[in-house]
């Protein structure tokens, strides 16, 4: 039962996807009003997937990798309803929902039950760690879009030739400062997860470090916009330079994310 | 009655011929009260621009009419109306309800999506009714006219990009800043076009706003002009570290703004972007400049090239247009099709309903003491008559409006059975 309304859910995400990018480029305001719909009806069943499967396993769907990508890409699919109407970019679905498609997507192509959570995590700490990383992780991914975006309106004001993205993206200001924003709401949660991360595996291990691809991966992440933040904060960086960051912060994230699914550690068994 | 346009615009006649027939305002209302005197028009309106001087009617005889507006309109100046004659488009019915839409959403006009027609199509408007020119058709087709041009300019970009160097300028900083509220602007040299840049930003909200010049009382003079501050114009480079918009128009045969200078700025700045508009030629601005980090240079080649891409951005926009004002057509079409049998159905039942109870009536009143039954069969009896002679007539009329005869079909329908032409019956029966 939850397995096909989150088929259905991807569905919607696809056409979703389709109609984005379609606007992007034809901006025809019946294809975006057919692209919010599509959006929203995908993120209903999508939830609606989420509650059945908590309610067939009575517990949180969080137990395997592929349920935390699955909650990923709903909170991303939230945030990006949320700030195009906060920012008023109305393209920024073009860029979000082919992300969130094809996370989605891997979910069900890799095969059940491989990368199922050793019983030792299950308890609500690790599901408080694992919700907090993933907003964490739902914002840089509005925070990736913000930069990409940032980048492509900045190639067309640079080089004066005006093609389909000078058109059709925001001013650089708006797109800054979408990063920004989205940069100072991801990382707190980010921080959390990781120290209640660390926490929990100082209580259940007695070590904190131990070669862990995931770990890496991720403070590597952490570093990078810590790193960011700090350069926006202090030094006063924005734009070009801010937004390399973010790019380079979201691949840090999606290798902790293919660690996670591919390679061995505490978080997955083999 | 049939509703028509007639004129000549832009695309048909020289200026030397419309400027003929341009009427200013005053005139105008001369023109419609003299024209509409006549009778032969019963409803009418006149569109008079630089661009298109048009007459809006309805009228029995269209071509009648259309002559008649034409010999008033070539008194005005003494233009012969016969020279005019190969000039001059006419377009009735649909025709003419597609090209007034075209018309109001700036299709038609010479700089494609320019805001200006709609509003001199709304003055005329206004005109007529204060005329009292104006009666249910003209009044349903320009009401519907002005929604549809409104639908194109928010739903279609024919409109949205700036198609002059200046406003291309606007628009570039809006890209870079978003809202232009509160940036300050440096405005170097007095040219008329880095001025007239300058004042488009003041009057979105850029602030505050220095000046500066080779010759101090003239920047003095602008500044005042501009509510600005002048600056001396040694000092120029210094104020590169707190404004965001440098506007220089200056005759210097070297650039005065060289890419060590703004780089030095940049430090202070903190990132925050900067942007160089150089209408200036030779150039004023190094164009290196362009090659820093945050710093955007648009010189006047630049800029022209910016409106290249958005008149070819309203032309693809332009297609769109096209569609949406094709739809509205088609549902006023649609509506206008059912407007023309409906009302002359509606009387026809309403005729023979009057005769057969006035007939039934009569009939009772014969045989006071008839059982109910057979009032009841008299009633259905007179009811199912009524039903099959009217029949055919209806479905005939549905059909006429569909193939398009709808208006003979219903003048027909309307003499035979003795209906006024605003669709009650005439007269008592009998």
């Amino acid at each position: 039962m939850s397995a096909s309304l989150f088929y259905l859910a991807l569905l919607g995400y696809l056409a979703a996807t389709a109609l984005a990018l379609t606007y992007l480029i034809q901006r025809h305001e019946g294809i975006y009003r057919f692209a919010a719909l599509a959006t929203q009806a995908g993120w209903i069943l999508h939830t609606l997937s989420l509650v059945v499967r908590g309610v067939e396993l009575s517990r949180p769907p969080l137990g395997t990798f592929q349920e935390a990508i699955s909650v990923l890409v709903w909170a991303a699919v939230l945030l990006e309803l949320w700030s195009e109407r906060q920012f008023g970019v109305k393209v920024l679905s073009a860029f979000v929902l082919p992300v969130a498609f094809i996370f989605g997507l891997s979910t069900v192509t890799l095969p059940e039950g491989i990368r199922d959570l050793n019983p030792a995590l299950r308890s609500a700490w690790v599901s408080v760690h694992v919700i907090l990383a993933l907003i964490g992780i739902a914002a840089f991914v509005l925070n990736f879009a913000g930069a990409l975006m940032y980048l492509l309106q900045e190639r067309q004001l640079k080089s004066k030739r005006q093609g389909t993205f000078y058109y059709r993206l925001p001013s650089l200001e708006t797109l800054d400062r979408m990063t920004s924003r989205t940069l100072t709401l991801g990382f707190p949660f980010l921080t959390l997860g990781l120290i209640l991360g660390i926490v929990w595996a100082g209580s259940i291990w007695g070590t904190v470090l131990r070669w862990d691809p995931l770990v890496l991966f991720s403070f590597l992440a952490w570093v990078v916009y810590a790193a960011t933040l700090s350069g926006r904060a202090v030094a006063g960086w924005r734009g070009r330079r801010a937004a390399y960051f973010a790019i380079l912060g979201f691949m840090a994230l999606l290798l902790t994310l293919g660690a996670g699914l591919f390679l061995p550690g505490r978080h997955g068994g083999l | 009655m049939e509703l028509f346009v007639a004129g000549l615009s832009h695309k048909t006649a020289p200026i030397g011929v419309r400027e003929q027939l341009a009427v200013e305002e005053d005139k105008l209302r001369e023109v419609i009260g003299a024209i509409h005197a006549e009778g032969i028009f019963s409803e009418l309106m006149i569109l008079s621009t630089c661009n298109r001087v048009e007459v809006y009617g309805v009228a029995e005889v269209p071509g009648e009419a259309r002559a008649l507006a034409f010999r008033h309109l070539c008194r005005q100046r003494g233009a012969d109306p016969a020279s005019l004659e190969p000039l001059v488009y006419t377009k009735s019915e649909t025709e003419a309800v597609q090209h007034c839409f075209r018309v109001a959403s700036s299709l038609d006009s010479m700089i494609l999506g320019e805001p200006q027609i709609l509003g001199q199509l709304k003055e005329a408007f206004a005109l007529a009714r204060s005329c009292q020119t104006v009666g249910p058709v003209l009044h349903a087709v320009m009401t519907r006219a002005f929604a549809v041009a409104k639908k194109v300019r928010t739903e279609t970009g024919v409109a949205r990009h700036a198609v002059s160097v200046s406003f291309a300028a606007i628009e570039l900083a809006r890209k870079i800043f978003g809202s232009l509220d509160g940036k300050a602007v440096l405005l170097i040299g007095t040219g008329k076009m880095g001025e007239l840049a300058a004042k488009h930003l003041v009057e979105q909200g850029a602030f505050p706003i220095y000046v500066t010049n080779r010759t101090w009382s003239a920047a003095q003079e602008l500044a005042r002009a501009m509510a600005g501050t002048a600056v001396p114009f040694e000092e120029h480079l210094a104020t590169l570290a707190q404004v965001d918009i440098v506007i220089s128009s200056t005759g210097a045969p070297e650039p005065i703004v060289r890419r060590e200078d703004v780089q030095r700025a940049l430090h202070a700045r903190r990132s925050r972007p900067l942007f160089f508009i150089d209408i200036a030629v030779p150039r004023d601005v190094e164009p290196a400049v362009n090659d820093l980090e945050n710093v955007f240079c648009y010189d006047i080649d630049d800029l022209r090239q910016v409106v290249e891409a958005n008149i070819r951005e309203r032309l693809r926009e332009a297609q769109k247009a096209e569609a949406l004002v094709e739809r509205e057509v088609g549902k006023w079409a649609a509506r206008l099709q059912d407007l023309e049998v409906v009302p002359t159905i509606v009387s026809l039942r309403e005729k023979l309903e009057t005769i057969r109870q006035g007939e039934v009536a009569r009939a009772l009143s014969r045989i006071p003491d008839a059982p109910p039954e057979t009032r009841a069969a008299i009633e259905a009896l007179s009811q199912s008559i009524v039903n099959k002679i009217l029949h055919v007539p209806i479905v005939k009329l549905r059909e006429s409006s569909r193939s398009g005869h709808g208006r003979r079909v219903t003048e027909l329908v309307s003499d035979l059975f003795g209906l006024s032409r605003n669709g009650n019956p005439e007269g008592d029966d009998e």
